[in-house]
């Protein structure tokens, strides 16, 4: 689920955080910078693990604050494909599931994904019909799922205004039981 | 901003967890205000909730060495520290051929699946229960600790 990720970057300073020692400083601005938010390719920074190393410091001409160099590890959420998780039912519409992970909101299983005996009941909740039953996939359940694929969509530059939040990391995912049948 | 390398290392849940607990996270969601970002909190109490916060790497050792004659990658292996399958429908998707790479021979009373379930369930100890599932028959004895409904 969970790995790390080597970066460079040329950071500025901001001069109102020169008094503080260097590397808390030089931490709280890559938090600033990194934390919670989705790299392309890379996926959901979570924290930063590291600082293996710091250089530079230069004051560009015009410019208060000084530029480091640095070199840093963060850990990133980054399931890789074929992963089974566990997750919460959180939506169920006529596309599909939408599952979460507490802190990963945007997990889909598109309808072609469920399970092949899956029809939609009132409410709009799926039901699997299995031979044991049918099995309704209730919300709030825990579920296992595995994923099939993470999209990096690219910002939209236009959006109307009650459109659904732009998602910049999406998991495709496909539908597994939570108790097992054998 | 310069990816050097995509991919430096991978972490178990339980390594996350154990450095997010070290910078002072807590399962208070009142208490981890200063050290920790509201976001990192979210992904502590998550990650609490599963197999990973009983977790020992001494534990995480001893699978590994004992799972050696499986020859599992080291991405099933990941996922099966990460998920503790307890019953051998959870642990066939985790692996790829399963069917062809663990031998399943009733007659010669060799289920390799099975042997591997049952090394997760000895090494490995369970996630805690959760409060609704005492009230339902479960398939494994509930240990140590309930965690709060929030």
């Amino acid at each position: 689920m969970f790995c790390l990720s080597l970066i460079e970057h040329n950071l500025p300073l901001p001069p109102h955080l020169l008094n503080r020692p260097l590397l808390d400083a030089i931490k709280e601005e890559l938090e600033r910078l990194f934390l919670d938010k989705v790299i392309s390719n890379l996926g959901l920074c979570i924290s930063i693990y590291d600082i293996r190393t710091i250089e530079g410091g230069f004051v560009f001409p015009g410019d208060g604050s000084s530029t480091y160099k640095v070199v840093f590890r963060l850990i990133m959420f980054r399931p890789y494909v074929g992963e089974i998780l566990c997750g919460k039912l959180k939506a169920s519409d006529a596309n599909g599931l939408h599952l979460s992970l507490g802190f990963f909101d945007d997990i889909k299983v598109p309808v072609h994904l469920l399970p092949l005996k899956s029809r939609m009941g009132e409410d709009g909740i799926w039901i699997w019909e299995h031979e044991c039953g049918d099995l309704p996939m209730d919300l709030d359940e825990e579920v296992h799922f595995r994923v099939t694929k993470i999209n990096y969509p690219p910002i939209p530059v236009e959006q109307d205004a009650n459109a659904n939040p732009f998602s910049p990391m999406e998991i495709i995912v496909s539908y597994f039981l939570k108790y097992a049948l054998m | 901003m310069k990816t050097l390398q995509a991919n430096a290392g991978v972490l178990t849940n339980l390594e996350v967890l154990e450095f997010l607990r070290a910078r002072g996270a807590t399962s208070d969601p009142m208490g981890c205000l200063g050290a920790v970002a509201p976001s990192e909190c979210k992904v502590f109490d998550h990650l609490v909730n599963t197999g990973a916060c009983n977790q020992t790497r001494g534990a995480i050792d001893e699978f590994l060495k004992r799972c050696e004659k499986f020859k599992l990658a080291k991405a099933e292996k990941l996922n099966i520290i990460n998920l503790r399958p307890s019953n051998q429908a959870l642990i066939d998707p985790i692996i790829e051929y399963c069917e062809k790479r663990l031998t399943k021979d009733e007659a010669r009373g060799i289920d390799e699946v099975q042997e591997l379930v049952d090394l997760v369930l000895e090494v490995l100890p369970p996630p805690p229960a959760k409060p609704d599932e005492e009230m339902q028959a479960l398939e494994e004895t509930p240990t140590e600790k309930l965690m709060e409904e929030n």
